[in-house]
């Protein structure tokens, strides 16, 4: 399930319309990693993923959280790691990648659900019933 | 003039003191994001797609000055989310003017007349407010109706109070450009020290990916918005800049002009794309393939772009880079300039084709405020 940039216009200057990015829907997802390609491909997606995920060491201590980063040039696993920010409130953790037995997309896709469209929708529903102060409110933090 | 003389001779020196070092990359502005948490939950935002835990999370005002005094560009411009949402925000503000450093608090004003006490009046710092257009198209495009009302309550009690402040619009499909026209002339007559506008820009995170300007759009829009000026406007930017939006110039991106730091740390490559994090300025600087980013690099990512915190710098870079650039520039900030342009004000009378997507009107502008001032005319004639 690759998240995939979109073909760009060969001629960026020409293009009327930019082109995004296509998000997969990756929420509950648990990656096979029994290749370093796979393990690679897998973090990856943790990367670019808008929700937390929940890492099992090797070690059996698990991590859940937001990864913000990774350092994949390295030419072996043990030289690359993934960076979270822990949902426990923790500070920035670093793990690599050699380490990661098992990978879940646990987290809620943040993103999921919140396009213009659905905005659109929502806003001529409401005025159509004779709603007034029509507005999106930013969701709950705890 | 939108960018008073003090603050031009400062950003002018830091910019001659990087050429006379020999400096081939450099900072201008620091875009530091305290946080992440908003007020608004704008469909499609980029900026905000966060678990819970990490919205919560805010730099301390600590953290923030030791990034300003690592990054040590001359302007610090704080975005968000919604600044005013931090805590400490007073502090952060009051710490970096006393560093000398001109300061542009990016908020949405919705909390403005609320906090503005914990502010004082200087010439260091700017509100910019986040202003998307007129009333409806503002509340449509912040999802929020009585949006617009508020900020303008904030905008007056600022400007009554002796504050700096200017307006920040981001423009994306389907804008309304007469529309535009009419929205600065409002805002110059809120009494806005300025304006400054961009297109918007597809982030990799955000829930919308469809809705926004390819390059040719962007500059057929901001041609039609920007020719045949009304003599009241004025944007607090680079007018080379300005010059760039309209397709009467070629950059290439400049994505170390405005790093940003936030709770992640120093993000790689720039305000937009998100590539990793660098833990100091000087690993930032050091660490990232510079060449793999901008229009010329050929990554997709970067063909649309045409954003300010990737081309403003390359402008004012060319204001100091060229005798031509300078000259452009002394140009265009002493004596203005109408743009004259009769094309672009045949197709501003075009009725304006709204994207699909949007279910956005043209607003209907008199004729007397939709007009541009005198040169244009002339022109048109």
């Amino acid at each position: 399930m690759p998240q995939e940039t979109k073909a760009m216009p060969s001629d960026a200057d020409a293009g009327e319309t930019a082109p995004g990015v296509q998000h997969e829907n990756l929420q509950g997802w648990i990656p096979p990693l029994a290749t370093d390609d796979e393990i690679r491909l897998a973090l990856e997606k943790a990367f670019d993923y808008r929700g937390d995920v929940t890492a099992t060491l090797k070690d059996g201590r698990t991590i859940e959280g937001y990864v913000f980063d990774r350092r994949a040039d390295g030419p072996s696993l043990a030289q690359c790691a993934v960076r979270l920010l822990p949902r426990d409130g923790g500070g920035k953790v670093s793990v690599l990648y050699a380490e990661i037995a098992r990978l879940e997309f646990t987290g809620r896709d943040t993103a999921a659900g919140k396009s213009w469209e659905t905005w659109v929708k929502k806003y001529v529903e409401k005025k159509q019933a004779g709603e007034s102060n029509i507005r999106l409110e930013p969701e709950k933090l705890d | 003039m939108g960018i008073p003389v003090a603050q031009m001779w400062t950003v002018t020196s830091y910019v001659v003191r990087q050429k006379l070092a020999g400096r081939k990359r450099y900072p201008l502005v620091l875009m530091l994001e305290p946080l992440f948490r908003c007020n608004l939950a704008c469909a499609g935002c980029g900026k905000i797609q966060y678990p819970a835990h990490v919205l919560k999370r805010e730099l301390t005002p600590e953290e923030c000055f030791k990034a300003v005094d690592e990054c040590g560009a001359p302007m610090v411009s704080i975005p968000g989310g919604e600044p005013l949402l931090h805590p400490r925000i007073g502090e952060i503000v009051e710490g970096l003017t006393a560093r000398g450093k001109y300061v542009y608090l990016c908020t949405n004003a919705l909390l403005l007349k609320e906090k503005i006490d914990q502010f004082k009046p200087s010439r260091h710092l700017t509100f910019s407010v986040h202003m998307d257009g007129q009333r409806e198209h503002h509340d449509f495009a912040v999802c929020r109706e009585g949006g617009y009302d508020i900020a303008v309550e904030g905008i007056r009690e600022a400007v009554k109070r002796g504050f700096r402040v200017t307006t920040n619009t981001t423009l994306f499909d389907g804008a309304d450009a007469k529309s535009v026209r009419a929205f600065f002339d409002e805002m110059m007559a809120l009494g806005v020290e300025g304006m400054m506008l961009s297109p918007g820009y597809s982030y990799d995170k955000a829930p919308d990916q469809q809705h926004f300007l390819g390059k040719s759009k962007t500059k057929k829009l901001f041609r039609k918005i920007l020719s045949n000026r009304s003599k009241g406007w004025r944007f607090n930017q680079s007018p080379l800049f300005l010059e760039y939006l309209m397709g009467h110039r070629h950059y290439a991106c400049t994505p170390w002009g405005m790093p940003t730091y936030n709770v992640f740390g120093w993000q790689k490559p720039c305000y937009l794309l998100q590539d990793g994090y660098a833990d100091s300025f000087a690993e930032l600087m050091e660490s990232t393939a510079w060449d793999k980013y901008g229009t010329e690099s050929g990554n997709p990512r970067c063909a649309n772009c045409m954003v300010h915190s990737g081309y403003e710098a390359s402008a004012v870079d060319d204001t100091f880079g060229s005798v031509k650039g300078f000259l452009a520039t002394v140009r265009a900030t002493l004596f203005g300039g109408a743009y004259a342009d009769p094309a672009a004000l045949e197709a501003l009378e075009e009725k304006a084709a709204p994207a699909s997507h949007l279910g956005l009107v043209q607003v209907n502008v008199p004729a007397s405020r939709a007009t541009p001032a005198a040169p244009a005319e002339t022109a048109r004639a």
